[in-house]
């Protein structure tokens, strides 16, 4: 162990004092590559998990032993298999070159050589605004890892009253949309109250309450009121168009991306300024930082435990209805659900992104990328889209462990700054 | 056994904790190995158990070279180690304990605790060191804990026996029964290697005294030594402990306690019915062994710790069972006891903490938005008048000294206007010059007619300090003395067996 | 968090009081909902003979009937005088036994309920035999989890990955039974996967570390994404590799003649005597043997642990493997008792076991108890609807995870965990 032991001894104190001046420059730049890295490492694993899954490539390699095919055979497979997969991943989310030469040369289908990007957007709007949430409460030192059901359960709010509720445009968007932050702000409020008040840690009380909210979902999309008239199905009613966001070009544009991108970039300044600037934000990053001196400072510990929840269960739930608002126009039973639902990958995203607002959009612009890829692919060669959010994982481990990823790379072993959270054990 | 240390060094990245140490203990003989915080003692001694590998320099054991690759190794050749914080599982028995590593085992890799029990009282006969086998180690009282660490080396045919500080947690009876049980070990032939930084202690036991410095043998000296002599060795020069404060003229009750009743995590009643009051332009100073109820008396006066009963009144306002928040906006300023963990954000910068407890006073916050500009300006202010050094206020505080790391709490709570000073074990484990700057800011603010209440388990630092020294025990205050009565007077008083005198 | 470890000793008292109050609000609602629910006439029958009477079927007993009204009564005022009890007296010990009992019953008072006659259900008994047998399946899960998380978590390290285990040992274990037909291969498959899992989370926490928590969560993802690629991959194409494998229940002779506890205990799936066998040894290695003695040790203060020659590391990646082996044949004994794999289809239980694990603070034979539990109540969420009980099955569902909730939020700071569970160690 002792090799990798990067804190020196606290009896050598001035040494303590140079390793942080260390790690604190290096704070600004080396994330970045440690980052990069990380997204390599997490290619490399998919491409294995696509080398010893894929009948093709296990045949040529087979092949080696029993027929003529020689190894550069073999690896040819290899190489077009990946290549193919990872190229449509890329065609697919952020654009094909062929189509991108074709429109250029020609001015023509822009809608088509577009898509991928819009598609991108879309699929990262929510996700950034999740994210956000789970990443304020991670520098709060707290673990949200309910952000699905809470954005299930905001979704369910804000379409219940974008559907059942008729008013002008100019109220009911809004009104909407603050449904749905209130119905997640509510799924964070239990696990946020139970921490505060008796130490119930969040990790266990939030996954399970997801399966309280998933089995609430069915519950409401199969009854009376909310359930789509005349149908038997897990179906809701259709959001009100005055309650919808828009596609930004227009229905006629083809491109599905919409005016959720604005609500997104409200939400990112929003974040920022009470992230880097606001005082309640200063309070809840030294609670994350250091919850005993938090207290001795004067600290409201329950407040801002209940407030981190709140506020990181209200942006899910904000998520979930933006995402309800602007594609589907409906929930139905497998609204967001699954091993890949957004308030999962918005973990990946907070932690890749660092937790920083900044770090966040372009992780998410990235995984959003990888999911929508992920589609493309299986559409493409057939490979199964959840490898998307087998390499998300990937990365998430390795970006986490940034001592690991200096070794397979052989970069410099100066000390890393560690991804500074806060769960601790059970009860204490 | 005979112990030689050889050229021992021991480096932390570029900071070189243990420099070419040379140290021989005889059989037999209670060698002292004496040093300022920070020396470089307790380095050393994990080197000598196997906790940590030198990088030069050798271990030789009866004259011949060994190697410890873990602290196994160093048990198995006869070296036994009481730690400072003592290494018992709480929640385990004696028996567990003192067998944990070297359990005699039965069929089925059972542990076989007859035998075990068996061989811990017939060592505790042995050498005098009653205690009951099956009580739970989080029950007894430390002094009893520290009798298991004992147990635990001799159970594992210890020769030599390094004991780490161990005076730090005991009353000054205790250390006396302690001493008594040094010199009866002695006698049985065993070594001892006592780590300390209490001259009185040194004197009273030790055969040989070796003074480290700087990760450095800087001299030894026989325990005929004078205390002055021991001390300069120590810190390198004369040590003027006694701070010039100007005359003592208390004025209004300032501060007042009244019957406090606050118990521990664990529900014990810690605080027992205390009450004290302090004055403008005094300093009263609470004395007494660590453990006796001051760091429950002081989170339950920073409003971090439940009040069962009683009153806490600052400036004339109640303030018990406030949040830290009222009780802060009520005048408190709070030096904790745990620095890094109480009083400061480590991975934030200097400039942030400077604002830890005021972040949304003006000028430093307005409706909610932070004003940066105004935390920089304060900052290099402070930076300035409190002479912190650091590269910029905007590194993380985690980088600084630990001196300086305290420089930033004190001008975090002097800088702004306070009606009450409480500072906890304020110069714990600072080097010398930081100690004299923290000593000297504290009169300062006592000489400007302000009361203070210092916390502190070291006498020296009581007795320059204090206008009044109030002495802890058990729970209650024992006593309540001026600054000239005798140490041993003082020292009954911390063990609680003299009755309580009024000033 | 620790900001509320110092109001733990206070709040103690009180929190055995909730408790006091959680099992009173039960009681009294079984007296009112239950007990005067059923009309003075009603009545309501037990059988204590398996639904399938096949070779091995047990020796016969009659069919006990009960006036519903007075059983419910009798039974809701035991609760209540438990609860009572427990807030007068407030006992140091035996809170959980009490509170588990108050659990039974209530499950009890439900089913006499449910199942009176003349009332709506077109089912006019509760069959307890068949009831044990059908929630043994979940409860068997559950215990091979939670003795996973004691292994670990009694030597310091919070295995979350436990959910992640199940679905691993469930997909090699439906490959290797459907190809090899011994479901022997199925379990020693389940183990190495589940153990590899458990030396991914050591090695990350252990070598570089990383958050136990955050890995793990990591990990879950990660298997679960893996799982749905492979199922769409491989499972799809070539179901044979998944085809339908139940376990054969191997009947113990004479022992599996008893009535109730016979066909419950002893004519069970290989499985099942091997989570029996894994208690006993558990419980015999933890409490009585220096291994167990090391492991505590290492859990409880690993520096005290390593100055008297423990190699704290080795010990707990032992403990990890050893702990993620039994997880995974878990997931096998699962897919065991579906037939095959299916993606998601462990829902929570993992972190379930963990609630168990904590229920029964940290010992073996506590965590079987709160298994039972658990898997009485999952198993009832499933089956009441064929009692036309008025409430939604959906809404039933949520009864297991809300009421992992409320022991989570009950007990911690109640029960001690061991005091450095989830702590990174570090080597000097």
């Amino acid at each position: 162990m002792s090799e990798v032991a990067t804190e020196p001894a606290p009896s050598a104190p001035s040494s303590a004092a140079s390793a942080a001046r260390r790690r604190w420059r290096l704070n600004s730049r080396s994330p970045i590559m440690i980052t990069f890295y990380a997204l390599l490492l997490g290619l490399v694993v998919g491409a294995l998990v696509i080398i010893t899954t894929t009948p093709a490539v296990l045949d040529a390699w087979r092949g080696i032993f029993h027929s003529g095919g020689g190894i550069f055979h073999a690896l040819k497979v290899t190489w077009d298999n990946v290549g193919a997969a990872y190229r449509a991943m890329f065609n697919g989310s952020v654009v094909n070159p062929v189509s991108l030469w074709h429109s250029v040369t020609t001015g023509q289908n822009w809608e088509a050589t577009l898509t991928p990007l819009s598609e991108t957007l879309t699929y990262a709007t929510p996700l950034i605004i999740t994210s956000l949430g789970v990443g304020i409460a991670f520098q709060t030192g707290l673990f949200n890892i309910g952000a699905n059901g809470q954005a299930v359960l905001g979704g369910v709010a804000g379409a219940m009253f974008g559907s059942m509720v008729h008013m002008p445009m100019f109220f009911h968007l809004p009104l909407t949309l603050l449904c749905g932050f209130a119905g997640g702000a509510i799924a964070g409020l239990v696990p946020g109250v139970l921490k505060a008040y008796t130490g119930a840690h969040e990790v266990i009380v939030t996954i399970m309450f997801n399966y309280v909210i998933y089995a609430f979902l069915l519950f409401s999309v199969l009854s009376t009121p909310f359930q789509l008239p005349g149908q038997q199905n897990d179906i809701s009613r259709t959001i009100d168009p005055s309650a919808q966001l828009h596609p930004l070009f227009g229905v006629a544009s083809g491109l599905r991306v919409n005016y959720g991108v604005v609500v997104a970039a409200l939400v990112v300044a929003f974040a920022w300024w009470f992230l880097e600037r606001s005082s309640m934000g200063f309070d809840f990053r030294v609670t994350g930082a250091n919850p005993a001196a938090a207290k001795a400072s004067g600290i409201n510990a329950k407040a801002v435990i209940i407030l981190v929840f709140v506020i990181s269960g209200g942006l899910s739930g904000l998520a979930g209805i933006v995402q309800a608002a602007s594609t589907t126009h409906y929930i139905d039973g497998g609204f967001l659900i699954g091993s890949a639902g957004i308030g999962f990958t918005a973990i990946t995203v907070a932690l890749l992104g660092r937790n920083k607002p900044g770090g966040i959009v372009w992780a998410s612009l990235l995984f959003a990328a990888l999911g929508v890829g992920g589609r493309a692919m299986q559409g493409a060669t057939g490979i199964p889209l959840d490898l998307a959010s087998v390499i998300q994982s990937a990365i998430v481990l390795f970006v986490a462990t940034p001592v690991l990823v200096k070794e397979i790379f052989r970069l410099k072993s100066a000390p890393v700054a560690k991804l500074e959270l806060a769960t601790k054990g059970w009860g204490a | 056994m005979r112990l030689e240390l050889r050229g021992i060094t021991k480096r932390f990245g570029s900071f070189t904790a243990n420099d070419r140490i040379d140290l021989t203990v005889e059989p037999g003989q209670i060698h002292s190995l004496l040093g300022e915080n920070g020396a470089g003692k307790t380095t050393l001694m994990n080197v000598l158990f196997g906790l940590l590998h030198p990088d030069e320099g050798e271990i030789l054991i009866d004259g011949e070279p060994v190697r410890f690759a873990n602290s196994g190794d160093a048990v198995r050749r006869g070296i036994g180690m009481v730690h400072q914080h003592f290494m018992l599982v709480p929640v385990f028995s004696v028996t567990e304990n003192v067998v944990l590593g070297f359990e005699p085992t039965k069929s089925l890799n059972r542990v076989d605790y007859k035998r075990a029990t068996e061989d811990i009282v017939r060592l505790s006969a042995q050498f005098n060191l009653q205690v009951d086998p099956d009580a739970t180690v989080e029950n007894l009282p430390v002094g009893l804990q520290q009798r298991v660490e004992i147990l635990k080396a001799l159970s594992r045919d210890a020769e030599l026996l390094i004991l780490d500080e161990p005076t730090a947690v005991l009353t000054p009876q205790e250390t006396d029964a302690l001493m008594a049980i040094m010199r009866s070990l002695a006698e049985a032939g065993k070594s001892i290697l006592f780590i300390t930084h209490k001259l009185k202690e040194v004197r009273a036991v030790a055969d040989v005294i070796t003074v480290i410095r700087n990760g450095r043998v800087v001299g030894s000296a026989e325990p005929t030594a004078t205390e002055g002599e021991l001390a300069s060795l120590m810190v390198g020069r004369d040590v003027e402990l006694t701070v010039e404060k100007s005359a003592f003229s208390p004025g209004e009750n300032v501060f007042e306690i009244r019957d406090l009743v606050v118990r521990d995590d664990r529900g014990l009643v810690k605080v027992n019915g205390v009450s004290l009051d302090v004055r403008a332009g005094e300093i009263m100073a609470l004395a007494g062994v660590q453990g006796n109820g001051q760091t429950e008396l002081v989170e339950a006066i920073a409003g971090m710790r439940h009040v069962e009963s009683g009153t806490i009144l600052l400036n004339g306002r109640d303030v018990t069972n406030k949040t830290p928040r009222e009780v802060l906006d009520a005048g408190l300023g709070h030096i904790p006891e745990d620095r890094q963990r109480d009083g400061l954000v480590l991975s934030m910068s200097v400039a942030d903490n400077l604002v830890l407890n005021t972040p949304r006073r003006a000028p430093f916050a307005r409706r909610g938005t932070r004003n940066l500009a105004a935390v920089h300006d304060n900052a290099q202010k402070q930076v300035r008048d409190f002479d912190i050094r650091t590269t910029s206020v905007d590194e993380p505080v985690a980088s600084l000294s630990g001196g300086n790391q305290q420089k930033v709490i004190v001008a975090r709570e002097l800088s702004r206007p306070l009606a009450f000073l409480m500072a906890s074990q304020p110069t714990r484990g600072l080097d010398v010059g930081s100690i004299e700057y923290v000593h000297r800011q504290m009169v300062n603010h006592r000489n400007q007619g302000n009361a203070a209440l210092i916390v502190s388990s070291e006498l020296d630092e009581v007795l320059a300090l204090g206008d009044r020294i109030a002495v802890m025990f058990d729970g209650r205050i024992s006593g309540i003395v001026d600054p000239t009565t005798s140490r041993e007077a003082i020292g009954l008083l911390m063990a609680g067996t003299a009755g309580a005198t009024d000033e | 968090m620790s900001v509320i470890e110092s109001t733990a000793a206070v709040v103690s008292n009180r929190r055995v009081r909730v408790i006091a109050v959680m099992m009173g609000v039960l009681g009294v609602f079984s007296l009112i909902v239950f007990a005067v629910g059923s009309p003075s006439v009603a009545h309501s029958s037990f059988l204590f003979n398996p639904v399938n009477l096949s070779e091995s079927a047990p020796w016969h007993v009659g069919t006990l009937t009960l006036n519903s009204r007075l059983a419910d009564l009798v039974l809701a005022l035991i609760m209540i005088g438990l609860a009572v009890e427990t807030y007068v007296r407030r006992p140091a010990r035996g809170v959980m036994v009490r509170f588990g009992g108050v659990a039974v019953l209530f499950l009890l008072t439900l089913l006499i309920w449910a199942a009176r006659t003349p009332g709506p259900s077109p089912v006019s008994f509760v069959n307890l035999t068949a009831l044990l047998i059908g929630s043994s399946e979940v409860t068997m899960v559950l215990v091979f989890g939670s003795l996973s998380g004691v292994m670990c978590e009694r030597s310091g390290v919070v295995n979350i990955a436990i959910e992640g285990q199940f679905i691993g040992g469930a997909f090699v274990g439906s490959m290797l039974a459907s190809t090899t037909h011994n479901f022997f291969y199925a379990a020693i498959g389940g183990a190495l996967i589940g153990g590899a899992i458990g030396w991914i989370l050591a090695f990350f926490a252990l070598r570089y570390l990383s958050d136990q928590i955050i890995v793990g969560v990591v990990l879950v993802t990660m298997l679960g994404s893996l799982s749905s690629y492979l199922n769409l991959q491989v499972f799809t194409p070539f179901p044979q590799y998944n085809t339908g494998n139940l376990a054969p229940n191997l009947a113990i002779p004479l022992l599996s003649k008893i009535p109730v506890l016979g066909p419950v205990l002893f004519n069970q799936s290989g499985f099942f005597y091997l989570m029996l066998v894994l208690i006993g040894v558990i419980s015999f290695a933890l409490f009585k043997t220096r291994y167990g003695l090391h492991v505590r040790a290492v859990g409880e203060h690993p520096r005290a642990a390593a100055t008297v020659g423990i190699d704290v590391v080795r010990v707990r990646y032992i403990n990890v493997i050893l702990g993620g082996a039994i997880a995974g044949i878990g997931g096998v004994a699962f897919m065991a008792s579906q037939g095959q794999f299916q993606p998601n289809y462990t829902s929570g239980l993992g972190y379930i076991a963990l609630a168990a694990m904590i229920f029964g603070r940290w010992r073996p034979s506590g965590a079987v108890v709160a298994s039972v539990i658990f898997g009485l109540s999952v198993y009832l969420s499933y089956t009441l609807t064929s009692y036309q009980v008025p409430v939604s099955l959906y809404i039933l569902q949520m009864f297991p995870y809300l009421i992992t909730i409320a022991v989570v939020a009950g007990l911690i700071g109640r029960v001690r965990a061991p005091a450095a569970d989830g702590v990174a160690y570090q080597h000097d």
